[in-house]
C-alpha cells in the first residue's frame, strides 16, 4: 500500500504499512533444492539444538577413525624404513576391510537419523504445510532421500578419501603412490554409491511408515539386523538355495557381497563367504532392494491422508 | 476473475461419509467467511482447493486455475493456515517461516526479508528466536497466519484460526485477519463454525450444511434477514404477546423473552406503550442477531421464517 509521507516541522514519518512481494519466484525446483539442503542439515544437525548433534557427528567421528588409525601406523611403520611387505602387513585396514565397520555406522546413522527426516514432520502436522506449496508430494519424499543419501554418501565416502590421501602421501614418490592407489577409488566409490543407496532407501521406505521416532528407529534396526541373523542361521546349517536366497534378503549379506565383488576380494562376512554365491547376483539384489524400497516410499507419500 | 469456482463438487470418503455433496457456488475476490457446523466439510473444501485431497466427482478452480490439473500454480498462489497444529517445536518462529518461504520458491535472502516483515506483522517480535515448543496457544496461531502469508498469497485460506484462543487472543486474530484482507488487498476465505467472528471481518458469506451449501450472499443480507425484537420483561409475558398480538404484531413467547416481529421504528412505540398499559417492567429491548442456527433452522422448515429464533449470539 502506497502512502505519502505526512509533511511536518520536525520532519516526516514514512508508513510504509505491508509491502507486497514483487520479486522472483523460483518455483519448484529451487523448493526442491532447498528442503534437500534442509535434510542434510537436519541429519547432521544443524542449526539445532546440541542435543540433536550427538548422534550424527558423534557416528562421523567413529567413521574417520579406522582410516586415522591406519594411517598412524602406516606413517610410524614408513619412518622405520621397513619395506614394503612389511608396511602393508602392518596395515590392519585397507579399502576392502574398511566398509564392514562403516557399514554398522551408516546403519546406526538412519536408524538414529530417518525418522527425524520422515517421522517428525508427520508427528507435528507440518506436512500440510509442505504440500500446500511449491512442491508435490513426490518432490518432498525425493529430496528428503536425497537429503539422507547425500549425508549417507558424506559418512562413507571421507573414511575413504581419509585413506586415499594418506597412503599416496605416506608412499615415498607422490606419483608412484597416486599411481599405486587411484585404482582403487572408482570401486570405493561405487561401494559408498551402493551402500548410501541401499541403506539409504530402506531406512527412508521404513521411516516414512511412522510418524512415531521409536517405533522407526526399531524397525529400522530390525530390518538390517533379523534378515541378517536368519541368513547367518540358514547358511550355516548349509541349507542350500534356502540359505543363499535368505542371504539375498538380507540387506547387510547383500552390502557385504557387493564389497566383495566390486573390490574383487574375499568377503569378510563369513555368511556372504559360505553362501557361495556369485557376486553379480549382490549386485542386483541391491537393485532390487532399492527399487522396491522406493516403490513403498511413493506410495506412501502419494497415499497418505493429510 | 473468480476466487473460487465450484460445480458439482462431491467428496466421499471410503467408510461412506459424504463430506461434500454436489457443490456449486463460485466466489468473488474479497474477505469470504466459511460458515457450518463442525463436520459440514468446511475443512474438506479448502483441502480439495489446495490439491490435498482429490474430490470424487465435480470440479473446482480457484483464482481460474483447474484444481485437478494445475494444482502446482495455485499452490504457489495460495496461503494455508491450518487448523491443527502444524509447528515443529524445537525450531525458532524465525526459522521455520523462512523454511516455508523456501519452501514456497523464494529466493534465500528475499525468504529472509520476507519472514521478518511477516513476523512483525502478525506481532511476533523477540519471541521470534525461541523454539516454538514455549509459545502460548495465540503466538502459535500468529505462527501459523505468518508462514500462509510469508510469500505474499493472493488468496489465504484459513481453517478456523481462532481454534483454542481465548477472547482478547480471538480478538487480536480477528483484527489481523480483517488488516490482512483490507490493508493488503489479498483476498481470504476464513472457515469458520462462528458466525460472530464472520461477522466481525468478513464481507460476504458462504453457509454450508452438510456438505451442501445452505446460502451464499453479502453478509448485510444475513443481518437484514432478521427483523426481530427481543423485549424482556419482569413477568407475565404472555399477555404482553397477546396485547401485541391485538396491535397486529406477528410475536412469540421464549421463556421470559417476548418476541416480537419489527415493522419500524414504531414498533419500538407500540412495544413501550403495551408495557405500560399492562404495568410490567421493561427490563431490556433488543433487536435479535441472526445466529447461524436461524440459517440451519431455516432451511430444516423453509416456512418458519424470522419468527422462531433461538437466542444463540444475540448479545452482541
Amino acid at each position: 500500500m502506497d502512502r505519502r509521507p505526512s509533511e511536518g516541522r520536525g520532519g516526516s514519518i514514512y508508513d510504509l504499512g505491508y509491502r507486497g512481494y514483487e520479486g522472483p519466484r523460483l518455483g519448484r525446483r529451487a523448493a526442491i533444492w532447498a528442503l534437500l539442503a534442509h535434510s542434510v542439515r537436519t541429519a547432521y544437525g544443524i542449526g539445532r539444538n546440541a542435543r540433536s548433534k550427538v548422534m550424527p557427528v558423534g557416528l562421523a567421528v567413529l567413521a574417520v577413525l579406522p582410516s586415522m588409525l591406519a594411517l598412524g601406523i602406516l606413517m610410524l611403520v614408513t619412518t622405520l624404513n621397513a619395506p614394503a611387505e612389511v608396511v602393508e602387513a602392518f596395515s590392519p585396514v585397507a579399502y576392502s576391510t574398511i566398509f564392514p565397520f562403516i557399514a554398522i555406522l551408516v546403519f546406526l546413522f538412519c536408524a538414529s537419523q530417518a525418522p527425524e527426516l520422515f517421522g517428525r514432520d508427520q508427528q507435528m502436522g507440518v506436512l500440510p504445510l509442505y504440500f500446500s506449496r511449491a512442491i508435490g508430494r513426490l518432490d518432498y519424499a525425493a529430496a528428503r532421500f536425497l537429503g539422507l543419501f547425500a549425508s549417507l554418501l558424506v559418512l562413507v565416502l571421507v573414511p575413504y578419501l581419509l585413506l586415499l590421501v594418506g597412503r599416496v602421501l605416506v608412499a615415498p614418490d607422490l606419483f608412484e603412490g597416486l599411481a599405486e592407489e587411484l585404482p582403487s577409488a572408482p570401486a570405493a566409490l561405487a561401494v559408498a554409491l551402493m551402500t548410501a543407496a541401499v541403506v539409504g532407501t530402506l531406512s527412508s521406505a521404513v521411516a516414512s511408515l511412522t510418524p512415531r521416532r521409536s517405533y522407526a528407529t526399531v524397525a529400522i534396526i530390525a530390518v538390517f539386523l533379523v534378515p541378517n541373523i536368519v541368513a547367518s542361521s540358514l547358511v550355516a546349517l548349509e541349507t542350500g538355495l534356502v540359505g543363499q536366497i535368505a542371504a539375498v534378503l538380507s540387506p547387510p549379506d547383500v552390502l557385504d557381497g557387493v564389497n566383495a565383488y566390486l573390490f574383487d576380494a574375499r568377503p569378510d562376512n563369513i555368511t556372504v563367504l559360505r553362501a557361495g554365491i556369485d557376486g553379480w547376483v549382490y549386485v542386483v539384489a541391491a537393485f532390487a532392494w532399492i527399487a522396491g524400497s522406493l516403490a513403498v516410499l511413493a506410495r506412501r507419500y502419494r497415499s497418505m491422508v493429510v | 476473475m473468480s476466487l473460487v469456482a465450484l460445480d458439482g463438487l462431491t467428496k466421499r470418503y471410503p467408510g461412506g461419509v459424504t463430506a461434500l455433496d454436489g457443490l456449486t457456488l463460485t466466489i468473488e475476490p474479497g474477505i469470504v467467511g466459511l460458515v457450518g457446523a463442525n463436520g459440514a466439510g468446511k475443512s474438506t473444501l479448502i483441502k480439495i482447493l489446495l490439491g490435498l485431497l482429490e474430490p470424487t466427482s465435480g470440479s473446482a478452480s480457484v483464482l481460474d486455475l483447474d484444481v485437478a490439473t494445475q494444482g502446482l500454480a495455485i499452490r504457489q498462489l495460495v496461503g494455508y493456515m491450518p487448523e491443527h497444529d502444524c509447528l515443529p517445536n524445537d525450531i525458532s518462529a524465525s526459522d521455520f517461516v523462512n523454511h516455508m518461504a523456501r519452501m514456497s520458491g523464494l529466493p534465500r535472502a528475499s525468504a529472509r526479508e520476507r519472514t521478518a516483515e511477516v513476523l512483525r506483522h502478525v506481532g511476533l517480535f523477540e519471541e521470534r528466536y525461541r523454539p516454538m515448543g514455549g509459545y502460548s496457544t495465540g503466538m502459535k496461531q500468529r505462527v501459523k497466519l505468518a508462514q500462509a502469508l510469508v510469500h505474499d498469497p493472493r488468496l489465504l485460506l484459513l481453517d478456523e484460526p481462532t481454534n483454542g484462543l481465548d477472547p482478547a487472543g480471538r480478538d487480536e486474530m480477528l483484527d489481523l485477519v480483517e488488516r490482512t484482507g483490507t490493508e493488503f488487498g489479498i483476498a481470504i476465505i476464513m472457515a469458520s463454525h462462528l458466525l460472530g467472528e464472520i461477522e466481525r471481518v468478513g464481507q460476504y458469506l458462504v453457509a454450508i450444511d452438510a456438505g451442501r451449501l445452505l446460502r451464499a450472499a453479502e453478509l448485510h443480507t444475513f443481518t437484514q434477514h432478521t427483523g426481530t425484537l427481543i423485549v424482556e420483561v419482569d413477568e407475565r409475558p404472555t399477555a404482553l404477546a397477546e396485547h401485541l398480538e391485538g396491535a397486529g404484531l406477528h410475536t412469540g413467547v421464549d421463556g421470559s423473552h417476548v418476541l416480537v416481529e419489527l415493522r419500524g421504528d414504531e414498533t419500538h412505540d407500540q412495544v413501550v406503550d403495551a408495557v405500560v398499559e399492562l404495568g410490567l417492567a421493561l427490563i431490556r429491548v433488543e433487536p435479535r442477531r441472526s445466529s447461524l442456527e436461524d440459517l440451519f433452522r431455516d432451511t430444516a422448515a423453509p416456512d418458519a421464517e424470522s419468527e422462531e429464533e433461538s437466542d444463540e449470539e444475540a448479545a452482541a
